[in-house]
């Protein structure tokens, strides 16, 4: 099979935009969850919804580098970030009031 | 996609023998699919800690069941990192496959999502009776 520089020979070009409407949505999700958590913690639910912006930056960047190693280390870090979102809800959860 | 047919393949014969595994660049559409596929999990995850979220900030207490909210919101959150974490393992196994050219092994994230959400009715169930009967 031909080297990734090929690769986009084999990309009938819908994969590749689906991919990107994935990590829109992906990103939506995030910014769902963030003005969740605004409406308890302010600081917290624009933390998450920064993390959402960031997320939606991801979307453009894998146009260069999808097939490269850095797909892992930014998988990774979306997943790591959803943990950490779940440890912020989960404090919450118990130390915040609804406002 | 990949086939589970490994007869005259190099990499197989290659492991046999004790030389590292050959791992070529599989097809970008397989490589985007598997990265979808990741990103859908993430969003069933962020689902369940938007759920969970919900559930015990803005609903109003179950009368006489004043622990029910984190009951049922708890373990939505700590499910939702689970998913987010099993995605990401078997998005790396499913690109190690892909590199191989082996097998997809079956996700198990299925059964989790099954069981997770059979519990959870279950338990909300529970804590409705009881916040009937009161």
């Amino acid at each position: 099979m031909p080297p990734p520089r090929g690769a986009e020979d084999f990309d009938p070009g819908l994969a590749r935009e689906r991919t990107r409407l994935a990590w829109t949505r992906t990103a939506i999700a995030f910014a769902a969850v963030g003005a969740a958590v605004l409406k308890t913690h302010l600081v917290a639910g624009l933390t998450v919804l920064g993390l959402a912006g960031i997320v939606w930056g991801l979307r453009q960047l894998f146009r260069d580098r999808a097939v490269s190693g850095s797909q892992r280390a930014r998988l990774l870090g979306v997943t790591l970030t959803v943990v950490a979102v779940a440890l912020v809800a989960l404090v919450l959860s118990f130390v915040g009031h609804s406002r | 996609m990949a086939t589970a047919d490994h007869s005259g393949d190099p990499g197989m014969a290659a492991e046999a023998e004790g030389a590292p595994v050959q791992e070529t660049e599989p097809d970008a559409r397989y490589t985007f699919a598997n990265e979808r596929t990741f990103l859908a999990w993430t969003r069933t995850a962020l689902a369940f800690i938007l759920a969970g979220l919900g559930i015990v900030q803005l609903l109003p207490p179950f009368p006489g069941v004043p622990w029910g909210r984190h009951l049922l919101g708890v373990p939505l959150i700590a499910i939702g990192a689970a998913i987010a974490v099993v995605g990401y393992w078997q998005w790396e196994g499913n690109q190690k496959a892909l590199r191989r050219g082996e097998p997809i092994r079956r996700s198990s994230l299925p059964r989790l999502l099954a069981a997770a959400i059979a519990a959870l009715a279950i338990v909300t169930a529970v804590v409705l009776l009881l916040s009937a009967m009161h």
